[in-house]
């Protein structure tokens, strides 16, 4: 699952995927802004067919926090 | 010290750093810099850019970067004369090099801005110790000369170049203090891009107040923006529409928080939902909730301010100063009635006084003056204007224009595709305002399916300039001179 999340990431703010380490960060380069961060939640939501919860939403900020939430939610 | 009567920004800033030198001007990261710092440091980078050769009258290309370095240079190159173009470096490299092949600068400045051609010099290159050298005085340069050039999105495509005087930002930041009622006491946060228009006037406005400014990279990560909010005292921060939705959906109503600390919050450069206006209400009920409505070309021209203007938060306001004036003139330039639609045409302090290239200027003003916004609206009875549609076909997304045509241009170049148009929609996801249509004519009987087109306008066009709506369609319908007829596809 982490190497899918990474995948979307990568696709969505069209980087290389050797960028997307587990500590890089919303803001952290101009391709992850506030409309890149919406595609990603929106892109992982709609192919992991998940639904992130809102109160969730707040803290993922980081690649790290974006895989565990989405383990988290395929485990439940 | 600098000396700049002919730039009032500069001499506020410097008043302060007599009157207040020990205050804080600019936080970034753990840097703080005073208001005494901040003026040896523009007059160590203006020793500098003299040293690179460059004279009143030159043009730099200054990419606009949240780093001490930008804002340092910016000003240095007010003080001697030397003309701003303050560019994206992300921009796409064909929009860069149209840009530089206009104002041919004499150096590039940036992280990572190269423009084949010229002379480029990075951030991390600039040494700013004055070596030894003295500031050499030009007198002759008058508050009415050009200060910056920004390139906004043209109809057509071509981006054009906006002028402003030093005379036209001093008169914008001072409308928009005036206005909103920024002070020295005051501590803002700037997560908006230095690129546009909105983040690089907070930049002026809260410098001329001398209050601090706290650069921030963007609104992405909202659990920084907000432990920044905190740490730093934020008193005020720019925001646009379409950050408000997202500040909505990532964290609901946590912002709620800094409610009794913030005293105003400046919102602008696309449309905003009135339902969005009155939650803002609700949930700042003391703070200053300031919208404006501005071009690059005549930044703040009206503002409004929600609590104020409770009843009437469908309206864009009423003129930002008593230096700023307001009208509705139709096709031919004359006034039309109170409550008649006609297009917004705006004069005053903060209005550019021409576009870089003579062709852009056609038809840009009526009777020499009036600039004319392409927006219609009216003005009713109370003095409050009204927009009731744009002339301008181009599409906000985000705040960020975008020409129709451009798109189409990109399109065109893909073999699979005979016939395109552009429209604006609302965004389906509820958060950019509006956001490209494509309406497209097959060249053959097959063609590939959207997701590769998009695949392959990636290339071509930055990320918010690619349609997220896509259709097929037999033909576009055009006018007999062949423009195309884009109300008929909004219809």
């Amino acid at each position: 699952m982490e190497s899918r999340v990474k995948a979307i990431i990568a696709r969505v703010l069209n980087v290389d995927p050797a960028q997307i380490t587990d500590e890089l960060s919303s803001g952290d380069i101009p391709e992850w802004d506030s409309v890149g961060n919406l595609a990603i939640i929106s892109t992982i939501e709609q192919e992991l067919d998940l639904e992130f919860p809102l109160e969730d939403l707040f803290d993922l900020t980081s690649v790290r926090s974006l895989v565990d939430e989405v383990n988290k939610l395929t485990n439940d | 010290m600098i000396n700049a009567p002919h730039s009032r920004v500069l001499c506020d800033m410097i008043k302060h750093a007599v009157d207040t030198p020990d205050k804080v001007a600019l936080v970034e990261g753990t840097e703080c810099v005073t208001y005494s710092q901040l003026l040896a440091r523009i007059q160590a980078a203006a020793i500098y850019l003299q040293s690179l050769g460059l004279h009143a009258g030159d043009h730099i290309l200054l990419a606009a970067q949240k780093e001490l370095e930008f804002v340092y240079l910016y000003f240095a190159a007010h003080s001697i004369g030397v003309v701003n173009v303050v560019v994206d470096e992300a921009s796409p490299r064909d929009r860069l090099d149209y840009i530089a092949s206009v104002v041919h600068p004499v150096v590039t400045f940036g992280n990572n801005l190269v423009v084949d051609g010229y002379r480029s010099v990075s951030f991390s290159d600039i040494v700013l110790n004055g070596n030894g050298c003295e500031l050499l005085r030009t007198t002759d340069m008058q508050p009415t000369d050009v200060a910056d050039v920004m390139f906004t999105t043209g109809t057509t495509g071509a981006p054009k170049g906006v002028c402003l005087s030093h005379a036209n930002i001093a008169g914008s930041a001072s409308n928009t203090n005036g206005f909103i009622g920024t002070c020295a006491d005051d501590v803002e946060a700037l997560a908006l891009p230095l690129s546009h228009s909105f983040g690089l006037g907070r930049l002026r406005c809260v410098l001329t107040a001398g209050a601090t400014l706290v650069l921030v990279g963007n609104f992405a990560n909202l659990k920084s923006f907000f432990a920044v909010m905190e740490t730093e005292g934020v008193t005020g921060f720019g925001m646009v529409p379409a950050v408000w939705q997202y500040i909505k959906r990532l964290s609901g109503k946590r912002i709620a928080k800094f409610a009794n600390q913030l005293r105003y919050i400046e919102i602008g450069s696309a449309a905003m939902p009135i339902e969005d206006k009155q939650l803002l209400m609700e949930l700042f009920p003391t703070t200053r909730l300031c919208m404006h409505y501005g071009l690059t070309e005549a930044s703040r021209a009206m503002f409004t301010e929600f609590h104020t203007d409770a009843g009437v938060l469908n309206s864009i306001g009423r003129p930002a100063s008593s230096l700023v004036q307001v009208c509705v003139l139709d096709e031919d330039g004359t006034p039309v009635d109170d409550g008649v639609d006609g297009e917004i045409c705006v004069r005053g302090n903060m209005v550019c006084r021409s576009y870089f290239l003579p062709q852009d200027n056609v038809g840009a003003f009526h009777g020499g003056d009036w600039f004319r916004t392409g927006d219609w609206g009216h003005r009713a009875s109370n003095g409050l204007f009204y927009l009731t549609g744009r002339k301008k076909e181009l599409i906000n997304v985000g705040g960020e224009k975008v020409s129709p045509s451009a798109i189409e241009d990109a399109l065109l170049t893909l073999d699979c595709i005979a016939d395109c148009a552009c429209v604006a929609v609302p965004d389906p996801r509820g958060v950019l305002g509006e956001v490209p249509k494509a309406y497209l004519v097959k060249s053959g009987e097959s063609a590939p399916d959207f997701a590769e087109i998009k695949a392959r306008l990636t290339c071509l066009l930055p990320p918010h300039e690619i349609p997220v709506l896509w259709e097929w369609t037999d033909s576009i319908p055009r006018t007999a001179s062949g423009k195309i007829q884009r109300l008929k596809l909004k219809s």
